[in-house]
């Protein structure tokens, strides 16, 4: 028990630094926990290994929870993985239910953040062996059942998947990368744009485009009318947040917490899949799917506690291969070369110390996030009350800090922002669904991917029926949520329908 | 009125913390704020380290502020040719003129574009491994089979650093068995996570790796899966010879030299052996200010000869490696050259 | 394995960039077609009989307004690379150029013009971006334009 010795109280007053700064970094749309890590990582060079790791941690975990608070309260998803958070977490905003789905959020947050820190816990060097299993095909399928969402999230079916292909369209514009394993030729544009997308659009840029500063120019076009008198008297009429949500979303959590563990283990398949696979899961297994969407807590569990989930989840295959999870966890593992310390298959083992100190600090993080933001919230959600002339300048303002930095300073990510910002805007008149092209968006790239990819290597569409045990699961798996989904979609219709007639 | 005094307050505030900044000499000819950009995206990767190491250096010895931003190759070559007063410079690897060779998007001749800085480290870790049960123990089995006609397939990220081992060994096959070269197939993988997994996926035979992400891997037991051996580190032996005799994780200095030239042969031309060091060196604007140049090479050269810097990168698995950038630019022009007869060769 | 003939692709590499959008490309057009019929025909024979209208000709429109958003950001966005270029790598460009449009905007978004309105605007423009400057570009190192 050599490690309980680096537990003095900088290593405590850290964490809840870090958890205290990623917060703010999550909540400002276009910060990113990967970015709260990044810049903070210098600070780290002054500290020892254990005090580097628990600021950072910190980071990690407030920053990834941070996402939830822009996203259920101005419809902005403050980090990608928090898109869905939004679906149902702004319409409760909008009845006066904000604080309420705050506190929902945070209380699934902790809970898939402890969940999936157990599973690190006994499970790491398992799961590594368990996470290499799946190749190009698998993670395919994967994504593929992610897409899946988009046919369930459609206001219209046909228009639905229209936009999610459009979506899926807009993330190939660029290099077919060669980090991915691509040849790195350039495709979908004219030469004489090559200098500014040779790397496509980037995802942040265009999420705060589509969500941000598309809602502004719509609410311009309607003329700004201010009702916050309105808010103020919604947001103490709405109903008042009670732990007994939680009664009937035992396998929600339990569901959603695991689903992100599982995603953020693999590495390259990321953030966003997790929460978007976890909220499919949910719409499909809920009592009353045609409910969610339209600000249900259950959207809003489903989405916080798998994308808390994913910080366990992206650290297995950090710590037990040597191979970041996502992006963030990538950040990490400078942090580890800095003090000489290396990962990989043997890093639990060699260095046991680091390990109980990482898991005290993750807990610790967790805990910390919760009581920070669960005490704070009834002051950020008053934000709903500041008014438009004030808030949306302010915004304005910080979509462009943010798309500015999550490349380090590319003017283009900038214009981006207002590029996507008017296009979402025009297309929501025109019909197209932002929700599911937002998700064919973000999936797109790594869809392609693995689909070409698996196809190169095995020369046959049977390969993606063929391949392994887990492939044929994974399409059972699909074939019953998209069943299940056409199912209750009929059964929704036909009650609709017997209603109408016994009018 | 009350609205008029409180601008002026806030004003006047402003006005105060920019003053605060700007008051460092505005004389001297890099002053205020230096940005670095780097062609990696990554701020976890072997260039952003390299850079921050070299960054804070130069910030304390310049007493300026050194940015280090990683905004990947296509964007940081597009700031560097945009900015040419000197307040931003890139860092890079051979990367810069081997995705010119390669013709990857994005690259133009560096030469001819932009103005070479100095050099100030190596990463030595480029390596290649195969499966510890693979049949092929070693560079020479490898280059044996491909002559006996067994195809070999050896996964790399395509278009640059991590395929000119990759096209070395495929011109040493050319050379030693003509007409053979065919056998070496390229698995064309992306990240260090990808070409691993070729591997634990039986598609690749050998995978382009490092020392620093694969070294664990080597001491696993042979039945893991995961499991993986060194073949061939392509640095040069007097580049390893310079790294802590600890070496990397279990693996010492004298280890890792059993995987360089002179024990390992890949014939670059019949006669020498191949060899690739990742050097890590500055590019400017083609206008910068010569006197600007000369001001960062003499800042180096006084970095590197106090001998701090060196111990930093050294415990960090870098070879520091300093020239001015004179020296800089004909050492990196004949290299360019070397690896431009190979490539030639191999796409005739 | 001859009734797998179908299913055999083979992806040159040189070429493997094209595939996919290729494939995405002929989704997009069967689906429009789709749309096309489904969903055209029958919305154009409302808009015959009057029962609906086009898209954008609804509803309240605010041209001031909404063509003021983009226009002002434009000249935002053009302004600030150009006066961060006056003092390189400062974010002096952001800051110096946030004022002016937060102060704009809000001016242009406000439907009462009273003084009690205006100080809370002009106060605004002012605290926002230099907190935000001194926050991120000071303390914590990030890079503004």
């Amino acid at each position: 028990m050599e490690f309980l010795s680096a537990l003095d109280p900088l290593f405590f007053f850290l964490i809840f630094a870090g958890s205290l700064i990623g917060i703010v970094f999550g909540a400002i749309p276009g910060m990113t926990a990967t970015m709260a890590v990044a810049v903070c990582l210098p600070l780290t060079y002054a500290l020892d290994l254990n005090h580097g790791l628990a600021l950072l941690l910190g980071l990690y975990v407030g920053g990834i929870s941070g996402g939830l608070v822009p996203a259920i309260l101005l419809n902005i998803p403050g980090t990608p993985s928090s898109i869905t958070t939004t679906f149902d977490g702004y319409p409760m905003t909008q009845r006066g239910e904000g604080e309420r789905a705050l506190k929902v959020g945070i209380v699934s947050s902790l809970f898939g953040g402890l969940l999936s820190a157990a599973v690190l816990f006994f499970f790491a060097p398992v799961l590594a062996d368990v996470a290499i299993k799946f190749s190009y095909v698998e993670k395919f399928l994967i994504i593929f059942f992610a897409l899946t969402v988009i046919a369930s999230l459609s206001r219209n079916l046909l228009m639905g998947l229209f936009s999610g292909v459009i979506g899926v369209w807009l993330a190939l514009i660029g290099t077919y990368d060669v980090s991915y394993g691509g040849n790195g030729d350039t495709r979908l544009m004219f030469d004489f744009m090559e200098p500014y997308l040779a790397e496509g659009f980037s995802l942040l840029p265009v999420l705060i485009g589509l969500f941000g500063v598309a809602t502004i120019l719509d609410e311009a076009e309607k003329g700004i009318k201010e009702n916050t008198a309105d808010m103020k008297l919604s947001l103490q009429k709405g109903a008042k947040f009670s732990f007994s949500v939680f009664r009937k979303q035992k396998i929600n959590l339990l569901r959603s917490g695991f689903i992100g563990t599982f995603i953020g283990m693999l590495p390259g398949v990321g953030g966003s899949a997790a929460s978007v696979l976890s909220y499919t899961q949910a719409k499909n297994f809920s009592r009353h799917p045609e409910k969610l969407g339209t600000g249900e807590p259950e959207g809003v569990i489903a989405s916080e506690a798998s994308n808390n989930g994913l910080t366990g989840g992206a650290l297995i295959p950090l710590l037990s291969l040597g191979i970041p999870g996502d992006s963030t966890t990538a950040v990490l593992i400078g942090a580890f070369t800095l003090q000489g310390v290396q990962v990989g298959p043997l890093f639990i083992g060699e260095n046991l110390d680091t390990w109980n100190t990482m898991m005290v600090a993750l807990l610790t993080a967790n805990l910390m996030m919760f009581v920070t933001m669960f005490f704070a919230i009834k002051y950020i959600a008053r934000v709903v009350m500041v008014p438009k002339y004030i808030l949306y300048p302010i915004i304005m303002m910080m979509c462009v800090v943010g798309a500015y930095a999550i490349n380090y300073g590319v003017m283009f990510d900038v214009w981006t922002l207002l590029l996507f910002g008017v296009g979402g805007y025009l297309a929501a008149k025109v019909g197209i669904e932002v929700a599911p092209l937002v998700i064919g968006f973000i999936l797109g790239g790594q869809a392609e991917v693995y689909f070409v990819k698996s196809l190169e290597s095995f020369g046959t569409l049977t390969i993606f029926f063929t391949k392994s045990p887990i492939a044929m699961f994974l399409w059972v798996l699909i074939f019953i949520s998209v069943g299940y989904s056409i199912y209750t979609a009929v059964k929704a219709h036909r009650q609709k329908q017997a209603g109408d007639n016994g009018k | 009125m009350k609205k008029r005094t409180l601008s002026l307050c806030l004003a006047v505030g402003v006005i105060f913390l920019l003053s605060t900044t700007y008051s460092l000499a505005a004389d001297k000819l890099i002053s205020g704020n230096l940005r670095i950009v780097i062609g990696s995206k990554s701020t976890g990767g072997d260039t952003y380290q390299n850079s921050a190491i070299v960054a804070d250096a130069l910030a304390k010895k310049l007493d300026i502020n050194v940015k280090v931003d990683a905004v990947g190759a296509t964007a940081a070559f597009n700031t560097l040719k945009r900015v040419s007063n000197g307040s931003t410079v890139m860092i890079f690897h051979d990367q810069s003129y081997l995705g010119y060779l390669y013709g990857q998007k994005g690259y133009e001749n560096p030469f001819e574009q932009y103005r070479i800085g100095p050099t100030v480290a190596i990463n030595p870790g480029n390596a290649y491994l195969v499966a510890k049960k693979s049949p092929y123990k070693n560079v020479d089995e490898v280059l044996k089979a491909c002559a006996e006609g067994n195809n070999i397939r050896v996964a790399i990220q395509p278009g640059g650093v991590s395929e000119i081992g990759y096209s070395a060994m495929k011109n040493a096959i050319k050379i030693q068995y003509p007409g053979k070269e065919e056998c070496l197939v390229a698995v064309n993988r992306g990240s260090q996570s990808d070409k691993n997994q070729a591997m634990f996926d039986g598609l690749a035979d050998v995978i382009n790796g490092s020392v620093q992400a694969n070294e664990q891997y080597t001491r696993l037991p042979a039945d893991d899966q995961k499991a993986m051996s060194f073949i061939w580190l392509t640095a040069r032996s007097k580049t390893i010879q310079q790294a802590n005799p600890e070496g990397m994780g279990e693996t010492s200095r004298a280890d890792l030299l059993k995987y360089v030239d002179p024990n390992v042969n890949v014939t670059q031309d019949g006669k020498k052996n191949f060899t690739f060091d990742k050097e890590f060196f500055f590019l400017y604007n083609k206008d910068m200010n010569p006197a600007i140049v000369a001001e960062l090479d003499r800042a180096l050269s006084e970095i590197f000869a106090e001998g701090k810097i060196q111990e930093t990168q050294k415990k960090s698995f870098f070879i520091p490696n300093f020239m001015p950038s004179s020296e800089a630019e004909a050492y990196l022009k004949d290299k360019m050259a070397q690896y431009e007869v190979i490539l030639k060769a191999l796409h005739k | 394995m001859g009734n797998s003939g179908l299913l055999q692709v083979s992806i040159d590499f040189a070429q493997s960039h094209l595939f996919f959008p290729r494939i995405i490309h002929w989704l997009l057009l069967i689906m429009l077609v789709l749309i096309a019929v489904l969903q055209g025909i029958p919305y154009y024979r409302e808009l015959r009989a009057g029962r609906k209208s086009l898209p954008f000709t609804s509803g309240p429109f605010d041209a001031p307004r909404l063509f003021g958003t983009i226009v002002l950001t434009i000249a935002y966005f053009l302004s600030m690379s150009y006066v961060g270029d006056l003092f390189p790598n400062t974010g002096l460009g952001f800051l110096f150029m946030s004022i002016p449009y937060m102060f704009a905007l809000s001016l242009l978004y406000l439907h009462q013009r009273n003084r009690r309105h205006l100080l809370r605007v002009t106060v605004n423009a002012f605290i926002a971006p230099v907190v935000a400057w001194y926050v991120l570009a000071k303390l914590f190192n990030i890079t503004l334009p």
